[in-house]
């Protein structure tokens, strides 16, 4: 964007045909994209829009117009508060939780140990998993009654009966973040795993002889190599982490009221329980735009699509 | 620029061929009002075998009308049918549970054109009644069930209780007798996790008279229902529920009663088979649910087929299959293998000796309904599900009350 | 003598990162180790109180038995979520690479934007969206098919593969293209004969993605594939669960075999991932 910036006040003269040229240039290259986003996701988008300008009845039938009166009905949500505060922890922890043990693992893994091959592997599997199935395996595992790391710490000593992780709204949305950052971890390691590859070795040696410390070595050398690499990672999980619908859905899903809710959820629980579609589609929006700037500010603050 | 053509062309062609596989082509459902779409939710491992026989059978007699099939489970069928509906493609028949949405959008035939006046006059009155909204009848009470108290003989035994507890203050010293026998078992289970947080809710109002309407007004605050969940809120601090009833969901309660470690729970038919299979050494017993001055009362739940409207062209063949579905053979094979109770006469002559479910039977008579022909039920029940539990977090019962009459008001 | 003991002491150290690497293998394994022994249970088992930590009884027959359940037709479930990932992994592939390529190496008005176009397709809630995707395949006639998953699944799953690839091929010394160029080679020639191999790594992740993505998905799925045998993994694990009782035993043993396949897709590239630049063509 800012490079757009940068290109666009010099549309007077002979330089308006070049940026001209240049587009026209782009364009094949970007076209099959366009042309993909244009015919499949332009229009669920829109309908998505259009609802949440509607009456929509809980069977599914539009009513007619309904102007702003859903965007309005969300205002009046006595838990919005608490909601929105729930988003900041969730998107926030949870991506620089994952951020901080990746640069760790990543570092780990980047090592030659025995058997080095196969704990890549072990760690891949949280990401091979559906989401909904490590949260409802972690759920089953969590029961205070026959849940099996719940007998495990009672077993060790650690609890004296089980306790019910899932079922308070505090423990469950601590307990739904744990489980977030291990379903990001995989993503964000090898993401930077990858990026640990085009450090090369000589540089490195060459800083050592020079008789840099391993912490400014890391510092200098490696994060700045890394950078493009967890921009995009953090970028990526910042989306995927605000948008997270299963695990929340289902660690928390039995817990009454909206203590443990994120607006994801929320829109979830106003399609599930309350049949409001039309609501749900408004939030949906709102979502959207949230989202959007917070990616827009982080786009601006980083410029991770800044060049070299 | 021409390498780019040729890339570019490449690249179509790469992408033509792989979608190519995607067109398995497709038997679109012609216009010819004898393609019907039967859209189900699954009961049990055993539902989708149990239709497929009842549709190969019926297109065996009935050569000329073909029915679809589609099977989605509980939790997605909700979102399944909204979705078709708003896209105006709606099945021509569907079994759920409240119908009262869709006959109030005026989505539905009413069920005097869609079966034939023997089929009609077959159904139980009381479920007839419950399905239909101002005089007109727009479900099909396709099956029931009720509710009973399930007790463990061996925990009443222990605790010195002699006989199972009929009202509610009994109700409440049993399980205060099961918590002081510090045996790490619990009283009373009580499931007010989102998934039936209003059937249980239900039972204790019903309980102490109370109602979730007034003629056709959702009337969530009144005080009888008040004075019910003030009672249940007293059960809950004397902590003679099992641990957080208010996130509990009743499956996995169910779960921990039939493995013994709970005293007494409200169970229904499929309850007695899961015993059997799970645990079957567990002794147990069942008894009418316990209510505020010991009247005996039971909740009924009836879920509904319906036929869609659309565009009108299949009225005939939707009537030839559902009067097939409801003739007594076919209607008693499917009651009977899901383990239900039935909504029609002759289905309940034909199944009346059969030993699980006539407990249920007998209390069915007296069985209250939930206001489902109420077109704003939905939402309410919603809003029990979502909220009832937090009388199990701290939360003073007025207040729970007054938000989900403000969602039911919404 | 000093040689001798660093070289000991590097040993034991290599020893101690294997007895950490154990212990970080654990820790991801671990959700997944309950799902595979409670595979191998009886239905009765899996809910036990208090809970078994081994089957009192194995049953590996839960893997041969449910193929052939009441619930779903699991070999074509498989098949088709195979085939769905499969074709969406390629488009994606096939239409994001020049995007990320060109917009990472050239500067054009409207870059910005349409990077941001493209990542704001991953912003919208997949729940929300089924309606409108359902409404428009029904209209072009191609709902309940195989054909409108993959165009789903490659749309939304495009943004992260463009972003993926494009950052790394923006991490690139300019100066290979420009050696290369000059070495007389035509853009295409440098893209594929010097570019891609060294960005390599990039794609593997952003192959690895899109197919998990793709693998997993579920909300467009549930509406849009209506016949049993079309639906996907995802969708069919659900059938398992019942309004009364859950047949976990098959929910995960289903679990652990579709996890297979993205493991063994996995196990296949990541040498390749690694490997990657240190094969040497930055030099």
């Amino acid at each position: 964007m800012s490079e757009q910036t940068r290109q666009v006040p010099v549309p007077t003269g002979r330089s308006a045909r070049p940026a001209h040229r240049e587009l026209a240039r782009a364009l094949p290259w970007l076209l099959p994209t366009l042309t993909l986003i244009l015919t499949i996701v332009l229009f669920p988008a829109a309908y998505m829009v259009w609802t949440s300008s509607r009456d929509v009845s809980q069977a599914g039938v539009d009513r007619g117009p309904a102007g702003l009166d859903n965007y309005r009905a969300l205002l009046q949500l006595p838990a919005l508060g608490r909601v929105f505060g729930n988003t900041v922890i969730w998107v926030a922890g949870v991506v620089l939780v994952t951020l901080l043990v990746s640069l760790a693992l990543a570092q780990f893994l980047n090592h030659a140990f025995p058997g080095r091959r196969l704990v890549r592997l072990a760690v891949i599997v949280p990401w091979a998993a559906s989401v909904v199935m490590t949260s409802t395996v972690f759920y089953y595992a969590l029961d205070p009654f026959y849940g099996i790391f719940n007998q495990f710490l009672v077993d060790l000593g650690i609890l004296d009966a089980g306790f019910g992780f899932t079922r308070r709204p505090v423990p469950a949305f601590v307990v739904s973040m744990l489980v977030a950052v291990f379903v990001s971890l995989p993503f964000t390691t090898y993401t930077i795993l990858a990026g640990l590859q085009m450090v090369s070795d000589d540089v490195i040696e060459a800083a050592r002889m020079d008789g840099a410390g391993a912490g400014r070595i890391y510092r200098t050398i490696v994060l700045p190599i890394l950078r493009p690499a967890i921009a995009v990672a953090v970028l990526i999980n910042i989306i995927n982490v605000f948008n997270s619908l299963p695990i929340l859905r289902t660690m928390t899903g039995s817990i009454p009221g909206y203590d443990a809710d994120t607006t994801t959820t929320l829109i979830f629980k106003y399609i599930q329980q309350d049949r409001q579609v039309d609501l749900a589609s408004a939030l949906s929006v709102v979502n959207f735009l949230i989202v959007l700037a917070v990616i827009g500010i982080y786009l601006a603050a980083l410029r991770p699509m800044r060049d070299e | 620029m021409k390498r780019f053509l040729r890339l570019s062309a490449a690249v179509a062609l790469a992408a033509l061929t792989m979608t190519a596989c995607g067109f398995g082509g497709k038997d679109e459902a012609s216009g010819d009002g004898k393609t019907l779409s039967l859209l189900v939710p699954s009961y049990s491992n055993g539902t989708k075998a149990l239709w497929e026989g009842i549709i190969a059978d019926f297109q065996a007699k009935h050569s000329d009308i073909t029915v679809n099939l589609e099977i989605q489970s509980w939790d997605n069928i909700n979102d399944v049918i909204r979705t078709k509906v708003q896209a105006k493609a709606a099945p021509d028949i569907l079994n759920i549970d409240a119908f009262s949405g869709f006959a109030s959008d005026n989505l539905l035939y009413p069920a005097a054109e869609v079966v034939s006046p023997d089929t009609l006059a077959d159904f139980q009155d009381s479920f007839a009644k419950n399905a239909s909204i101002d005089g007109t009848m727009y479900g099909l009470p396709m099956i029931a069930s009720a509710r009973t108290l399930f007790y463990n003989q061996e925990l009443l035994d222990k605790a010195g209780v002699t006989k199972p507890p009929a009202t509610w203050q009994e109700l409440y010293d049993a399980a205060q007798k099961i918590k002081n026998l510090n045996a790490g078992v619990y009283g009373y289970g009580m499931p007010l996790g989102s998934e039936e947080a209003q059937a249980e809710t239900s039972l204790w109002i019903f309980g102490n008279g109370g109602s979730w309407n007034e003629g056709d007004k959702i009337t969530v605050n009144n005080p009888r229902n008040a004075e019910a969940v003030q009672f249940m809120k007293r059960m809950i601090d004397a902590g003679l529920t099992q641990p957080d009833p208010g996130a509990s969901d009743r499956t996995p309660m169910l779960d921990v009663f039939i493995q013994g470690k709970i005293a007494m729970a409200v169970g229904l038919p499929p309850t007695v088979g899961q015993i059997a299979q799970k645990n079957p050494k567990l002794k147990y017993g069942t008894a009418p649910i316990p209510t505020k001055d010991g009247q005996p009362m039971t909740l009924g739940v009836a879920d509904h087929l319906m036929a869609f409207k659309n565009d009108g062209s299949k009225k005939d063949a939707i009537k030839t299959f559902l009067d097939y579905f409801f003739s007594a053979e076919v209607y008693k094979k499917f009651v009977d293998t899901e383990g239900f109770l039935p909504t029609t006469k002759s289905g309940a002559e034909a199944l009346k000796d059969k030993k699980e479910i006539v407990s249920f039977l007998e209390v069915l008579p007296g069985a209250r309904f939930y206001p489902s022909t109420n077109p704003r039920w939905a939402a309410t029940q919603g809003a029990i599900q979502s909220q009832i539990g937090q009388i199990g977090q701290g939360k003073d019962p007025k207040a729970v009350l007054t938000g989900i009459q403000a969602k039911a008001d919404a | 003598m000093a040689a001798a003991r660093r070289s000991t002491r590097r040993g034991r150290r290599r020893w101690l990162k294997a007895a950490a690497g154990a212990l970080v293998a654990l820790v991801f394994l671990a959700p997944y180790l309950v799902m595979l022994i409670g595979s191998f249970k009886r239905h009765a088992e899996i809910l036990r109180i208090p809970p078994t930590y081994l089957p009192t009884q194995w049953i590996p027959s839960n893997y041969a038995t449910m193929w052939s359940t009441p619930e779903t037709p699991l070999p074509y479930n498989l098949v088709s979520t195979l085939i769905i990932s499969f074709c969406g992994t390629l488009l994606v592939l096939a239409v994001a690479l020049p995007a990320a390529y060109y917009t990472a190496k050239h500067r054009f008005p409207g870059r910005g934007v349409f990077l941001l176009l493209v990542l704001a397709t991953q912003m919208l809630q997949p729940t929300v969206l089924a309606p409108g995707l359902f409404r428009q395949f029904l209209a072009v006639g191609i709902d309940d098919t195989w054909l409108a998953m993959i165009l789903v699944n490659a749309a939304f799953n495009l943004s992260f593969a463009v972003w993926i690839m494009h950052s790394f091929f923006a991490g690139l010394p300019k100066e290979i293209d420009e050696a290369a160029m000059m070495d007389g080679a035509s853009k295409l020639q440098t893209l594929r004969r010097v570019t891609l191999p060294l960005v390599w790594p990039g794609i593997v992740t952003a192959i690895i993605f899109t197919f998990v993505a793709c693998w997993n998905e579920f909300a467009a799925s549930l509406v849009i594939l209506t016949t049993a045998e079309n639906q996907p993994l995802s969708v069919a694990i659900t059938k398992f669960v019942g309004q009364y009782d859950s047949a976990w035993h098959y929910v995960f043993a289903v679990s652990i075999v579709s996890i297979v396949p993205v493991v063994i897709l996995f196990a296949l590239v990541e040498k390749r991932l690694v490997a990657g630049l240190t094969a040497g063509a930055v030099k």
